[in-house]
């Protein structure tokens, strides 16, 4: 009777000891804490006078994982205990954060660093303080010791973080973390970009504007990507920021800052950094033959603003020098015969350019500037002259017309007399043929034939002159 | 007129001092026009590419071209006029106009050259080479001058008539220019300086005078006409006498 009354208790203890145990049982707190939560525990919030709601649900596994786990509440929350319970008047969540991060300091009397110090001083006005970035009552210890590590900086960094310019601007510090394993750059550290910080130091930096800070914080990229840095230094961009236009183009406002991704895989894209500055000049891309084909159907062989324009390089296309390059850049496409075979296109659209009399003046203005002859002026019809420049068209269908009527304007820019039908006189493109330009085919084969037959018969009378005179030596 | 005054130190006048300015003129011109025009055609050439840079780019040769075809032209159409006008005003005789006898004369050369004669054609002023020669360039000229002209001014051109014209006139132009140098360079190069019979150099057009011997080898039918002597019936082994004598 003893024993069994023995097992029973036994299994009731154990079973009492279990349920408690499974049940989560709440883990070791001091009694004041405990009394805390006897209404802290349960989940309720307090309606501040700007009807927000202050949540004041205490999660005690939190607590007890931070680093303050083993603290009572009044270690904080001063004034508060099991005795007293002050009621206080307060106008919104802010300003209970603001108020309560003053009690940190009773502890933590100095900054680590001088950065936390300018982030406080700035709390005034409308800055971070401590809670914002460490937390209430899940406060963590700071990774130490790993001053490579990026975790290190997204400690701080994942926070709604701002910097402020001088000129009043401000700028956000947050890093993006879902962005940042999509870019190229996600095997870096922090401090291979932002040289001189590290665990250690953190200097504080004061910047006049925004922009300011964004053309010093571009300076990073050449340290790695010195050759496309070389680039630029010949493209109009640099030549306009190095004349004082701060609103140029730097390597971080075409490739973004912690978003870098693949360049060149997708045109679209491509165009769209573009557009950002040249947007008017987008617009009438996109209406063209070939950001039609790109926009529309996605097409990947038609070229955008850096294929014409370079990418680093970029060259003012005002210029001689860009004007002489233009009827490569298109061959690079039209005379390339798998590529064009793909749409049907002529190759020959080049090599009858450069033959014709204006490829050959456009050829030999090169040269003479290569030989340091800066005195051609000219501007000699390329291309785009009457293919158009953003707003390329086709030259067959609807907008064919468009063509015709550039290229009359055009020849009048440089023949002011040429009057309506002297387009005829350029063949477009087409070899001399019966159907075209038969007039040019034909003189061509005469003299095709005529010449090798009268040289023939030249030089035959001569050889048999001077045989004539040898035999009758 | 005597022939003691025809014939100076054993030398025939053969050009007037006019003539031999016209040939120098029409010679420079000729020059200036190949150089100029042909690095244009071929200019693809380091050659090419040299002079255009060195006569100061392709807009100053072009502009030279330009000036040299205006003073071609005038010498060409100066020659027509002036010899059209002593013809019909029986200054001279017709000399250049092309005969039968041309024709038959270029067979029979033909044939002396095979062996099949052993007499060489008999010629007067003008033996056939020269009057194809003279023809070519006078023909040739007015084709250069006129497309030249096109090419010149394509817009006003083609005010008036069909835009096909330009390259048309372009095709032929430099098709011209390229047999025209050809045959001077080939043809008229090997008769004045590298034929055998007249090595190093044919003088008659620089300083007018041709020597008696050449004149009765080369033109017989003429000097015949003018001495009222025969020039002797010339045999094959004779030219190298004749030779000796030109030198």
């Amino acid at each position: 009777m003893r024993v069994r009354l023995f097992f029973v208790s036994a299994f009731a203890l154990l079973f009492l000891f279990l349920s408690i145990a499974v049940t989560a049982a709440p883990p070791p707190v001091s009694e004041s804490v405990q009394h805390c939560l006897g209404c802290h525990g349960n989940d309720f919030s307090l309606e501040l006078q700007k009807k927000e709601k202050l949540p004041l649900f205490i999660d005690i596994n939190k607590f007890t994982g931070s680093v303050h786990g083993s603290l009572d509440c009044s270690a904080c929350h001063a004034g508060f205990s099991a005795e007293k319970h002050p009621a206080r008047v307060l106008k919104n969540i802010r300003e209970y954060t603001v108020s309560g991060s003053v009690i940190c300091n009773t502890c933590h009397t100095k900054f680590k660093s001088a950065m936390h110090a300018k982030m406080t001083e700035i709390a005034k006005k409308g800055g971070k303080v401590c809670v914002d970035c460490h937390g209430a009552h899940s406060i963590q210890r700071a990774p130490k010791g790993v001053s490579k590590d990026s975790g290190y900086c997204l400690a701080c960094h994942v926070n709604e973080l701002e910097i402020s310019f001088r000129d009043g601007e401000k700028q956000s510090l947050k890093v993006d973390i879902e962005a940042l394993p999509l870019s190229v750059h996600s095997k870096l550290y922090c401090s291979d970009c932002h040289f001189g910080f590290s665990a250690e130091e953190h200097p504080q930096r004061v910047f006049r504007s925004k922009r300011d800070y964004i053309l010093a914080a571009s300076e990073s990229c050449r340290r790695c990507h010195f050759d496309k840095y070389t680039k630029t230094l010949e493209s109009i961009h640099y030549a306009m920021l190095s004349q004082g236009n701060l609103n140029t183009p730097v390597c971080v406002d075409c490739h973004g800052a912690h978003s870098i991704s693949h360049t060149g895989k997708d045109r679209t894209t491509s165009a769209k950094r573009c557009e950002k500055c040249h947007g008017g000049i987008y617009k009438i891309y996109a209406t063209s033959v070939h950001g039609n084909a790109l926009f529309n159907e996605n097409n990947q062989d038609v070229p955008v603003c850096a294929d014409c324009h370079r990418a680093h390089n970029i060259l003012d296309p005002r210029t001689f020098d860009y004007r002489e390059k233009v009827p490569q850049m298109c061959g690079n496409c039209h005379a390339n015969k798998t590529l064009m075979g793909k749409y049907g296109l002529s190759t020959a659209v080049l090599n009858s350019y450069l033959q014709d009399f204006h490829g050959v003046t456009l050829k030999l203005y090169k040269k003479q500037k290569d030989f340091g002859d800066n005195t051609t002026t000219k501007p000699i019809a390329v291309c785009i002259d009457c293919h158009g420049v953003h707003d390329i068209t086709a030259t067959t269908g609807p907008n064919s017309s468009i063509v015709k009527a550039n290229l009359i304007k055009r020849c009048q820019k440089c023949h002011p007399n040429a009057s309506e039908n002297f387009p005829d006189s350029w063949i477009s493109h087409y070899e001399p043929s019966l159907k075209r330009a038969p007039l040019v085919y034909f003189i061509n084969l005469i003299y095709k034939i005529f010449i090798p037959f009268m040289m023939v018969g030249l030089i035959l009378q001569i050889l048999l002159h001077i045989w004539r005179y040898a035999v009758n030596r | 007129m005597q022939k003691s005054d025809l014939i100076v130190g054993g030398k025939i006048r053969r050009f007037s001092n006019y003539r031999i300015i016209e040939h120098q003129l029409n010679m420079t011109a000729f020059a200036i026009l190949v150089i100029t025009g042909l690095s244009q055609k071929f200019h693809g050439y380091n050659l090419s590419q040299w002079i255009i840079i060195n006569l100061g780019g392709v807009d100053a040769v072009r502009l030279i071209h330009r000036y040299a075809g205006v003073c071609f032209a005038v010498l060409t159409i100066t020659h027509i006029i002036v010899g059209s006008a002593g013809v019909i005003f029986r200054k001279w005789p017709a000399s250049m106009v092309v005969n039968k006898k041309d024709f038959t004369d270029a067979i029979e050369n033909i044939r002396y050259y095979f062996g099949t004669t052993d007499q060489p054609a008999q010629c007067d002023r003008y033996d056939y080479k020269q009057k194809f020669e003279y023809w070519g360039v006078v023909v040739g000229g007015l084709l250069m001058i006129a497309t030249g002209l096109i090419l010149w001014f394509p817009a006003g051109v083609v005010k008036y008539l069909p835009g096909e014209l330009i390259p048309a006139a372009k095709a032929a132009h430099t098709n011209e220019a390229l047999l025209a140098f050809l045959v001077i360079i080939v043809w008229h190069l090997y008769n004045a300086i590298f034929s055998p019979e007249v090595f190093p150099l044919d003088t008659a057009i620089f300083t007018g005078k041709i020597s008696v011997s050449r004149m009765k080898h080369e033109h017989p039918l003429e000097y015949e006409r003018i001495t009222g002597e025969s020039a002797g019936h010339r045999h094959a082994h004779e030219t190298e006498e004749v030779k000796q004598e030109n030198g």
